[in-house]
């Protein structure tokens, strides 16, 4: 930065500039360039002429008929089926005692609920005009709505779901600033009974603040909220393994740094108060070319599994259900929402990451058949956004491009 | 329905046959869904009022996206309110698949000549090709600008700088921030004045 006096006469020139300009071309003043789109920022010169651009789901939702369903592919031995539709926007799952699958939206303001009347599946949108309730969180008879303001709960819902009782707050004031970024929460019951959360990046690649680019938690009954994991650019997918009650999570990596880098990630905490690197370092080993100056990798903790680059996790569970093969338990299924943020898309898939000997994850495609063309725009005719296993040990998966629930089973050979 | 209703849905067929053999352009029958929007919009979408959209081509994902966020009270308009108030998202599904079907016709505005240059120039430093595609020409949630009618656009512009003009992701809303009230009038006759389609 120029010393004071410098800057005033840098300021005094510039001004002489613009008189003499404005007074000798007699055309507009020279425009500042329009402040481009949140998705935009981050980008350097080379990609301002970038086709690169984010998709934005069907709002009204498509019917299954009109899509190619029947090239959704599964490993051998099992099937995929569309369960439910007519859920524009479906992200987030939860299941309730009695077998209600709830179900949050981001992009709209919906929580629906799905009622299975003996094969025949019932959709009823339970809560309307709610600020991006993405989260959903079931519980001893509460559902838990997780908006980007605030938690709320929702006691005794599954035996009123036509006349849902009024929203008790959890916790307010999450969404201070009101501005653009990653502010839709995911919401998960960990096993101390404290509800998680994501609070994003409030963009692309910026400074955040204290309590931004994290995961924290609240105690619903006292309210209290604390950081839980820092440095965390954006995650809307998390799980406790159902053995070391550890928490593992999905990241969304920083855009604009190429078809290759960085990864998105799949993480695991082993406590409370680690930092994982943004804004700083990506996926471990990569310093960011501005934030990174000055800073090691080695000051984060490194992530479990690099997933892809641009792939977009978003939901994840560990697999304890009683249906699939053995070699599936406590492996991790991912729903990969699929990338734009690339020249030839990837993700757009759910995948599977099972354990060695030695606990080293690896990941493989498990259910595919969203990508069409890896280079056409659109890439896909749907997009995978969560997974959650049933009571028996079916996988549900949403599609929030569409609006559908698939069911995946396992009936052998 | 009644011997009335069916008389005035045939003549409004027929009124719509009428004027589609006048444009030549439309292979199709209108759906019924569909006959209460070309009284404003024009037979097949194709608008000849300038203060009324064309919807002629547009992508799919455009039309349904906007006939919700009408519904859903996101935009308002004294006319579109209450027309897409009744809709189900399967009506809104359907009218888009028939709009983005029809042929756009030929832009009937004529931008200024000393406009071309300046509109093109504000539309890539504004961004606008970045989104609407280098030709103007719309794709999945983005509209066609190529060819719109001049008085809508000038009135969508206007309404994104001054914020009130709902914006699904707030892309426009931050694109429109910084144009002139002249940047607009440029910018909505050079958009106007493009060729609707590649062919």
């Amino acid at each position: 930065m120029s010393p004071a006096p410098f800057r005033s006469l840098i300021s005094l020139t510039s001004a002489l500039v613009c008189v003499f300009s404005a007074g000798a071309a007699q055309a507009q003043p020279p425009a500042a360039p329009a402040a481009p789109p949140s998705w935009q920022q981050g980008r350097n010169a080379e990609q301002e002429k970038s086709p690169l651009h984010p998709f934005a789901i069907e709002v009204t939702g498509k019917t299954a008929m009109l899509l190619p369903v029947d090239k959704l592919k599964v490993p051998a031995g099992f099937k995929v089926e569309v369960w439910a539709e007519g859920l524009p926007g479906a992200r987030s799952m939860a299941l309730g005692s009695k077998g209600t699958v709830f179900v949050g939206t981001r992009q709209l303001k919906d929580v629906y609920a799905i009622v299975d009347r003996g094969g025949k599946r019932e959709v009823k949108t339970i809560l309307k005009d709610l600020d991006s309730p993405n989260g959903v969180v079931f519980s001893r008879g509460t559902l838990y709505v997780a908006e980007r303001h605030r938690i709320t709960r929702y006691d005794g819902i599954e035996s009123r779901l036509d006349s849902p009782p009024e929203a008790k707050v959890v916790v307010d004031g999450l969404d201070p600033q009101k501005q653009p970024g990653h502010f839709w929460k995911f919401l998960a019951l960990g096993p101390d009974g404290k509800l998680y959360y994501n609070v994003g990046a409030p963009g692309n690649i910026v400074m955040p603040a204290y309590f931004q680019a994290g995961i924290s938690r609240v105690d619903p009954r006292t309210g209290i909220i604390e950081n839980y994991a820092q440095g965390v650019r954006n995650s809307v997918g998390f799980d406790w393994h159902p053995q070391t009650r550890q928490l593992w999570f999905t990241n969304h990596g920083r855009d604009w740094l190429g078809d290759e880098s960085p990864n998105d990630t799949l993480h695991v905490a082993t406590r409370k108060g680690q930092h994982f690197g943004y804004p700083y370092c990506h996926q471990g080993d990569t310093l960011d070319p501005e934030f990174g100056k000055n800073r090691s990798c080695s000051e984060f903790t490194p992530p479990a599994l690099k997933l892809g680059a641009h792939i977009a996790p978003i939901g994840m569970r560990f697999y304890s259900g009683k249906m699939f093969p053995a070699e599936y338990q406590n492996n991790i299924f991912i729903a990969m929402r699929g990338s734009w943020n690339r020249a030839i898309k990837q993700g757009y898939d759910v995948t599977r990451v099972s354990f060695d000997a030695d606990g080293k994850p690896k990941m493989e495609p498990f259910l595919t058949g969203f990508l069409v063309d890896e280079k056409a725009d659109p890439p896909m005719w749907g997009r995978p956004n969560d997974v959650m296993v049933m009571r028996d040990g079916s996988l549900l998966v949403s599609d929030d491009q569409n609006g559908i629930i698939y069911r995946v089973s396992y009936a052998g050979k | 329905m009644s011997g009335r209703g069916r008389n005035s849905a045939s003549a409004a067929a027929m009124f719509a046959a009428a004027l589609c053999f006048f444009h030549g352009a439309i292979a199709e029958e209108v759906p019924r869904k569909a006959q209460a929007c070309v009284l404003c919009h024009g037979p097949g979408g194709n608008s000849t009022d300038p203060a009324m959209p064309s919807l002629a081509g547009q992508p799919a994902q455009f039309i349904s996206m906007q006939l919700f966020m009408f519904r859903e009270g996101n935009r308002k308009d004294p006319q579109m309110s209450p027309m897409a108030s009744s809709l189900s998202n399967a009506d809104m599904n359907e009218l888009a698949a028939y709009f983005s079907r029809q042929k756009p016709a030929a832009a009937s505005h004529a931008t200024a000549s000393e406009n071309a240059a300046a509109g093109r120039r504000l539309s890539e430093q504004h961004h606008c090709v970045q989104c609407h595609g280098p030709a103007l020409l719309g794709l999945q949630h983005i509209p066609r600008l190529a060819g719109q009618q001049f008085a809508y656009l000038r009135t969508q512009l206007r309404g994104f700088k001054d914020k009130t003009r709902a914006d699904f992701d707030g892309n426009m809303t931050s694109a429109a921030e910084l144009l002139s009230e002249k940047d607009i009038e440029i910018l909505a006759d050079y958009l106007s004045g493009l060729a609707p389609s590649r062919d």
